[in-house]
């Protein structure tokens, strides 16, 4: 019997472009590229600790209008990525009782309380502690 | 069977990825506010010493662990797989530097902890 | 039948028309067709071929069978997203007063054998591959008794149709044919879930491979396009879990 070859197209590495449910994992993805820029400074705070003068010299290259710009933007990605990732977290390890299933909403709720808690935490340790003694 | 048959590293890389996604999700946030935002705006001083003596503590490794090495991975895997997305890599290449990478970021940090 | 007109525009591949059919250029005999389709309320985009098929062109090939969601036939790329044909309708797609306007398109990622048909085997073979029955004891006394909570872990699951939409919708799948993709590792899942089942091991080398649950990337565009609310990428992803436990669990005791 004759074998019908056909045809396929192959998938080409703009094929995200093509629908708005692919663009937002791609933009998801690049979450990280606003990170990497906020880990490179925090890698250079810490060597900074090396020695008092390079610690200023580092909190002035912090407060650079284009850091700080950068920085803001990393926020925005840590964000829209721990909006993204709470998302995923009950579809990965759903919780079950018995055979009611916890609803995947107050896990994501759970998260965010976490976020939140640890952000005021840590906030407020520096306004209070971290100041000149 | 072969213990070691049909093994690979992608678990590590994933379980990485997930951690660091966690770190990224929960605890960069606090970081980037504190040090990218409230310090070079003055609404928080840092005070050197203080600084070095709680990064000296075993607070400083946890810190570096949660803020810069675990989402240094995070990224390393999600760069690792963009590449592959968009057809511009994605294979052992890749693997290397990214991971790579992440493993001297980790490292670098790692060793000022310790020095 | 009202005066609603729908353009519904068809993507056509005739083989024995097609003198390249052998290589790999065929872009000369794909063409689109146009035809104007009366519609209502209740006209599906399975009625709207079938009416094609009927009066318009009867050379006009597609598969189809239940009408109703449960056999999976029927899967198309509709407007660019992988859908049934029974399940959609054109009412959805209206452009102006009495008019509609959508394209339909054979599922994306596979081989296109003619018109709307695609060569399913390469998904079915990745079907096959993961065992997707009870492994059970091979005692023929065995009660096989299930409390709700038992059902409840897998159920979900069990719903595939095998329409084959989410591979259409998964980009690795699309970039990477070896995948064994979103459907299948779904089945394998639903019956690794089961508490009747007594297979994981058998099942656990294919999908701890590169090919197997670790080309995800949690796109879930396979779970938003699923017309039955399986989940794939959900199980997938708790196949990662499983995979990585049973990986390390390789490295100790030589055995998943």
């Amino acid at each position: 019997m004759e074998q019908q070859k056909g045809y396929k197209q192959e998938l080409r590495g703009n094929w995200w472009l093509k629908h708005t449910f692919f663009k937002r994992y791609m933009l998801r993805e690049a979450t990280v590229l606003p990170l990497v820029f906020f880990l490179s400074v925090m890698l250079v705070g810490v060597f900074s600790l090396l020695d008092s003068v390079q610690f200023e010299a580092w909190q002035r290259l912090m407060a650079h209008p284009i850091v700080i710009v950068m920085n803001i933007l990393a926020l925005i990605a840590a964000f829209y990525h721990a909006f993204t990732f709470f998302e995923l977290f009950p579809r990965v390890m759903p919780i079950r009782f018995g055979d009611k299933l916890l609803p995947a909403s107050f896990i994501v709720a759970g998260q965010w309380i976490a976020v939140v808690a640890v952000s005021a935490g840590f906030i407020s340790l520096f306004l209070h502690f971290g100041g000149a003694q | 069977m072969n213990r070691l048959k049909g093994l690979h590293l992608e678990p590590l890389w994933w379980g990485l990825f997930s951690a660091g996604g966690v770190c990224f999700a929960v605890f960069v946030p606090a970081a980037i506010i504190v040090f990218g935002m409230l310090a070079p705006l003055g609404v928080i001083q840092l005070n050197f010493d203080q600084i070095s003596l709680w990064f000296s503590s075993v607070w400083g490794l946890m810190f570096i662990g949660v803020v810069i090495c675990l989402p240094a991975f995070h990224a390393a895997h999600r760069i690792r797989h963009g590449l592959h997305d968009l057809k511009l890599g994605g294979g052992l290449l890749s693997v290397i530097i990214c991971y790579g990478a992440a493993a001297l970021t980790s490292t670098a940090a790692l060793f000022i902890w310790f020095y | 039948m009202s005066d609603n007109k729908c353009t519904v525009m068809v993507q056509r591949y005739l083989p024995e028309s097609d003198s390249h059919a052998e290589t790999s250029h065929h872009a000369a005999q794909v063409f689109m067709q146009s035809f104007e389709v009366p519609f209502d309320e209740s006209t599906s985009i399975l009625d709207a071929l079938n009416y094609i098929k009927e009066e318009l062109d009867p050379s006009l090939s597609f598969r189809w069978s239940c009408r109703m969601a449960i056999c999976g036939s029927c899967g198309f790329m509709v407007n660019g997203i992988p859908k049934l044909g029974c399940k959609e309708f054109l009412r959805n797609y209206v452009t102006g007063q009495n008019k509609a306007e959508l394209t339909i398109e054979p599922l994306a990622h596979f081989t296109v054998e003619r018109d709307l048909m695609v060569n399913m085997d390469e998904f079915l073979h990745h079907l096959e591959a993961v065992q997707p029955f009870l492994m059970g004891d091979t005692s023929a006394t065995i009660v096989n008794k299930q409390t709700p909570a038992q059902l409840a872990k897998y159920k979900q699951f069990s719903n595939c149709i095998n329409c084959g939409l989410c591979y259409s919708a998964c980009p690795q799948f699309g970039l990477n044919p070896e995948f064994v993709g979103p459907g299948a590792i779904a089945l394998a899942h639903r019956y690794n879930l089961d508490s009747r089942d007594k297979g994981k091991a058998k099942r656990m080398p294919l999908l701890n491979e590169h090919n197997g649950v670790w080309s995800c990337t949690f796109v879930g565009f396979c779970s938003e396009v699923c017309p039955k609310g399986v989940d794939p990428a959900a199980a997938v992803n708790q196949g990662k879990v499983e995979s990585a436990k049973s990986m390390l669990i390789q490295m100790f005791t030589g055995g998943n």
